[in-house]
């Protein structure tokens, strides 16, 4: 039963989690996106933008629960706790504000090679573990490896 | 995805206490394709002798991108915010009751709408603003309802709503509608109604504020004199505790109903209410919460009384 998969006891955790590299923001190339901000990223990872400028659809791709980079991005992105993110996007789907929800990924490869094949998706992975058949997205004008970037 | 709750409630001063089965709730979507969309809401309610079952809202839906989406159908009313927040998904309201003016079934505004829906953002800067413009039926003659089978009279009902999520400002919602209708009533002139309500949120959990106002106005199409309002609201404040007590949620409510006696829509309804409330909501499952209330009701016709009301809810759903 899909009640049973998160234990209790840690559904409220809100420790800040560790990720050894900065997150990176990945697209589609197809997209043409190089640069968002990090409030018109936060409005793309909750929904409220769900198309690009071409008005191809965003597909969001998000880790499954338990991952360094789902945790962070909850924390510093979303700005939620997991229930509080799970309640999020069934708020949101019950309200038909959206289609779907986010698309589950597994692990980096499945999330790089998604985006590679998904037309208008986007997700994050690791800064180190990017490779060239993804766009990198600037973040308020900064890469992972500049100083100051906002997901470190 | 689903949601249901049941629940206890003990009423002073009557024999009334006793267990509920609120509403069992199935949501059914289908993306016909990348812009298309089906959507229903089919609840399920307990009745006295039996159960009775409706389509919530039921559209159809198409995204022609994130500034116009045009769909049609049945709705809940875009009036104010917690109609279209929580719909009838107990489990992602931090109360077990709904505010007077939104309870299922009120006659203080109109819960359902059923005609075409143009919704999507507006090119606004860090203001995050965004509308909604409906055109249908009004009020059926029993003015809980919506005209499902059609408008009883030839004056459609619009509405317009516009609210801002600021960029700036991540959790913080504010918003304004606008609702006009004209109703006919089964013995009497028909009534002009023109609805305006107001909404400030924030919508994180420490806390969670949630205001809500509206003021209506009902006139005799016949006689301008014959007229009255409706002035009511409520404000409600949660806060999630911190750390290892974070599956817990302390609440509190306070919400005030006034309508004139000279209103000749509601005027004899007896819808003058005062109320306050307290509980507190466990989250021991990611699914499902239990919350317990203490209510302090006054109501027009019934006086005062205290209650006290368990509830677990939950969602079917997965994640």
């Amino acid at each position: 039963m899909l009640l049973c998969f998160v234990m209790p006891q840690v559904l409220y955790g809100t420790d800040s989690p560790v990720v050894p590299s900065p997150i990176a923001i990945v697209v589609h190339k197809g997209t043409g996106i190089e640069d968002l901000s990090l409030d018109d990223l936060r409005r793309i990872f909750l929904a409220d933008q769900q198309f690009w400028s071409d008005r191809t659809r965003i597909t969001l791709l998000v880790r499954a629960p338990q991952s360094d980079e789902r945790d962070f991005v909850l924390n510093r992105i979303y700005q939620m706790t997991e229930p509080q993110f799970r309640q999020y996007w069934i708020a949101k789907m019950f309200r038909s504000e959206v289609p779907r929800g986010p698309k589950i990924v597994f692990s980096t490869n499945m999330t790089v090679e998604l985006v590679v094949a998904i037309p208008g998706s986007i997700s994050f992975i690791r800064a180190d573990e990017v490779s060239d058949n993804i766009q990198v997205v600037r973040i308020d004008g900064k890469l992972p490896s500049d100083a100051g970037y906002p997901l470190k | 995805m689903g949601f249901g709750d049941i629940g206890y409630v003990s009423k002073d001063g009557t024999d009334e206490d006793g267990f509920f089965v609120g509403q069992a709730v199935a949501h059914l979507t289908a993306s016909l394709d990348d812009s298309f969309g089906v959507f229903a809401e089919i609840s399920l309610t307990a009745k006295d002798s039996e159960y009775s079952i409706e389509a919530e809202r039921l559209m159809v839906k198409y995204d022609f991108s994130d500034r116009f989406k045009v769909s049609a159908g049945r709705y809940h009313t875009p009036i104010g915010y917690w109609n279209t927040a929580f719909h009838h998904g107990a489990w992602l309201q931090t109360t077990i009751i709904r505010p007077l003016i939104v309870k299922f079934g009120s006659e203080l505004v109109p819960i359902h709408f059923v005609g075409i829906l143009l919704e999507g953002s507006l090119p606004s800067g860090n203001l995050g603003l965004s509308y909604k413009a409906g055109f249908g039926n009004g009020r059926h003659a029993n003015i809980a309802r919506a005209g499902d089978a059609g408008d009883i009279n030839g004056d459609k009902a619009w509405l317009l709503r516009l609210s801002s999520k600021p960029k700036k400002m991540f959790g913080l919602e504010f918003g304004l509608s606008y609702y006009a209708d004209e109703v006919s009533l089964p013995a009497s002139p028909n009534v002009d109604e023109n609805t305006i309500a107001a909404y400030a949120v924030w919508t994180k959990e420490s806390p969670e504020l949630i205001f809500e106002y509206i003021h209506s106005e009902h006139e005799l199409v016949t006689d301008s004199n014959a007229s009255g309002d409706v002035d009511a609201w409520y404000g409600q404040i949660g806060y999630r505790l911190p750390g290892k007590y974070s599956q817990w949620k302390p609440y509190a409510r306070i919400e005030k109903t006034d309508v004139d006696s000279s209103d000749p829509l509601l005027g004899a309804e007896g819808l003058d209410y005062d109320a306050g409330i307290l509980g507190v909501r466990w989250d021991f499952n990611p699914y499902a919460a239990i919350k317990a209330e203490y209510r302090n009701e006054e109501f027009a016709n019934g006086g005062r009384e205290n209650n006290f009301a368990l509830q677990i809810s939950f969602v079917l759903a997965k994640l």
